[in-house]
């Protein structure tokens, strides 16, 4: 009798650790049905429709304009990943050293630009690019040119506001980096006679080198399925990948075309997100 | 030397100057939004020529902006209450489980987030079409769910692993029910990471874009698809209005949040 009475509470312990699996059945459950299943079930259009085989994928490689979305899809994903590092990798440095109330300010204006919403983003740059804009009007006013330049409805529009959207996730992660890094390493090497550029090149660089790739992957893998601002700021002749798979659905109604390009993002974000994984851990992904 | 603010030398000028100038790239946008709510311009010049409130008047004027507004409103409470009470069972149980392939379904549960929107968003519409949840408020709760759970385990789940499970467990021996005391002594320790799932899902579904664009039907619409929607046909200063109000809302959001993290700092202190 004492002795069951000692030994319940222990037990249930034990036991609740294999029930926990039952805690997870309503996410999963919803996952399984509303993600997993929708999915799928749009991949295997993609080989069935209009017929069996792989003639969707085909056309998709074979063709010259849709070999252009592709290009034009990495250019951009891979210009803005560079220009938000270039950019971000100061500002990220400025935060781990920035006495305390200019640091949380300056942490206050990256946060409230990143949780404005997208839209609002979006728009204020469409009407800041446009020939008669803000930005223009100020160039032409200075004299740097003459002409309003082509700011919007292009490939340029789409990068400044790609850039836009994407800093915070470059120098959010990238001050934790920093912070992380013993400042007495710093010493030593200026103790043993580096100069401060060589200080930063052969320390500080490189040991701030995984947040930098880690960042640059993550941006370049949202920017390649990105959505709204290249519909918004791009114009219909400068497409990229994600509005290509929205427009196979909704303008062409083609779900096998659709599914197929819906297949080649996910396959490239997944692979690229493997990257990730093996090199950086699991990390900071939101 | 290079990670001290007093001693970086010249290289303490490059960083103010190019941290000021991104301060003001990321500024620019928004303040230039407001600024051009009140402007009198129908073309949007810049600066404007006279000032007015016109524009917040024609933006209540329109039933379809409140209403498209609470229909966002009343999404995203549904699928924050959703969101944190799903998130939290299933972060309990990828913390406190020792079943086999919980790394698994931890990455399953995160996948939402890495896929790009409009691969899940094109898969729901079709399947919605096929089992009619398109244009319901149902499909909409459901699609926003799926991206708005992935940030509630994340922040429910840190919240879990920063407490220590002893004090539950010592709940238990104490004579507590295993459920009375995850909700009991559990839960009010974690009230953080339970507080930053609802800000964070609260968020996910309020500003969602893509998803909602393919379940709205034209009766039914979130705020994002009625922007969207105006937005494609021209850049009228209404939308400055509503992204002005947006803009607020989102800053009032912060001022909330920062107050209950502070307030729950002090609390925890001894």
């Amino acid at each position: 009798m004492a002795m069951t009475a000692t030994a319940a509470p222990g037990e249930r312990i034990a036991r609740r650790r294999h029930a926990a699996f039952v805690w997870a059945l309503p996410a999963l459950v919803l996952i399984l049905l509303f993600f997993v299943t929708p999915v799928l079930g749009l991949l295997l259009r993609s080989v069935t429709e209009p017929t069996l085989g792989l003639q969707n994928y085909a056309e998709l490689i074979g063709t010259g304009t849709y070999a252009r979305i592709f290009a034009n899809t990495f250019l951009v994903a891979g210009v803005v990943t560079a220009l938000s590092v270039v950019i971000g990798y100061p500002v990220a440095w400025a935060l781990a050293v920035l006495p305390r109330p200019w640091g949380q300010l300056v942490f206050a204006i990256i946060i409230l630009s990143m949780w404005t919403n997208l839209l609002a983003r979006t728009y204020a740059w469409m009407v800041l690019l446009q020939r008669t804009g803000v930005i223009n009007k100020t160039l032409m006013g200075l004299g740097v040119i003459d002409q309003p330049l082509a700011l919007v409805n292009n490939l340029v529009g789409v990068t400044i506001g790609m850039t836009y959207i994407m800093l915070p996730f470059v120098i959010l992660p990238l001050v934790g980096v920093l912070r992380a890094i013993d400042p007495a390493i710093l010493r030593a090497g200026a103790l043993c006679g580096a100069n401060s550029w060589q200080c930063f090149t052969r320390i500080l660089l490189p040991l701030s080198l995984p947040g930098i790739a880690a960042g640059a992957l993550m941006v370049f893998v949202m920017a390649l399925g990105y959505y709204v601002t290249p519909a918004l700021l791009g114009g219909t002749a400068n497409m990229m990948l994600a509005e290509m798979v929205a427009q196979f659905v909704q303008s062409l109604v083609n779900w096998g075309m659709g599914g197929a390009a819906a297949f080649v993002l996910l396959v490239v974000t997944l692979a690229l997100y493997a990257v990730q994984l093996r090199f950086f851990g699991a990390g900071r992904i939101g | 030397m290079l990670l001290d603010f007093d001693r970086l030398g010249p290289w303490k000028w490059v960083l103010i100057t190019i941290t000021t100038l991104v301060c003001l790239f990321l500024l620019l946008p928004i303040v230039f939004i407001a600024a051009l709510s009140f402007g009198s311009s129908q073309w949007l010049i810049f600066p404007p020529p006279g000032w007015t409130t016109r524009w917040y008047g024609e933006l209540f004027a329109d039933p379809r902006w409140l209403q498209s507004a609470f229909t966002s409103l009343k999404i995203a409470a549904i699928v924050t209450v959703l969101s944190v009470g799903i998130g939290f069972l299933a972060a309990l149980s990828l913390n406190r489980g020792s079943f086999a392939g919980r790394e698994v379904l931890r990455a399953l549960f995160l996948t939402p987030m890495i896929l790009p929107v409009v691969v899940l968003a094109v898969a729901l519409y079709a399947f919605f079409l096929r089992i009619g949840l398109n244009g319901t408020t149902l499909g909409f709760i459901i699609a926003h769910l799926l991206i708005a759970l992935p940030f509630s385990i994340i922040s429910i789940g840190s919240a879990l692993e920063g407490f220590d499970k002893s004090i539950e467990d010592a709940a238990i021996l104490c004579g507590a029910s295993p459920w009375e005391a995850r909700l009991r002594v559990t839960v009010p320790a974690i009230s953080h990471g339970l507080f930053g799932a609802a800000v964070f899902s609260f968020l996910a579904s309020w500003d969602e874009v893509v998803l909602a664009i393919f379940m709205a039907s034209p009766t039914l619409q979130t705020l994002p698809v009625k922007i969207w929607a105006t937005l494609r046909q021209d850049l009228t200063p209404v939308i400055a209005a509503a992204s002005t109000l947006l803009i607020l809302f989102t800053m009032l959001l912060m001022i909330i949040a920062a107050l209950v993290r502070r307030g729950s700092k002090q609390g925890t202190k001894p």
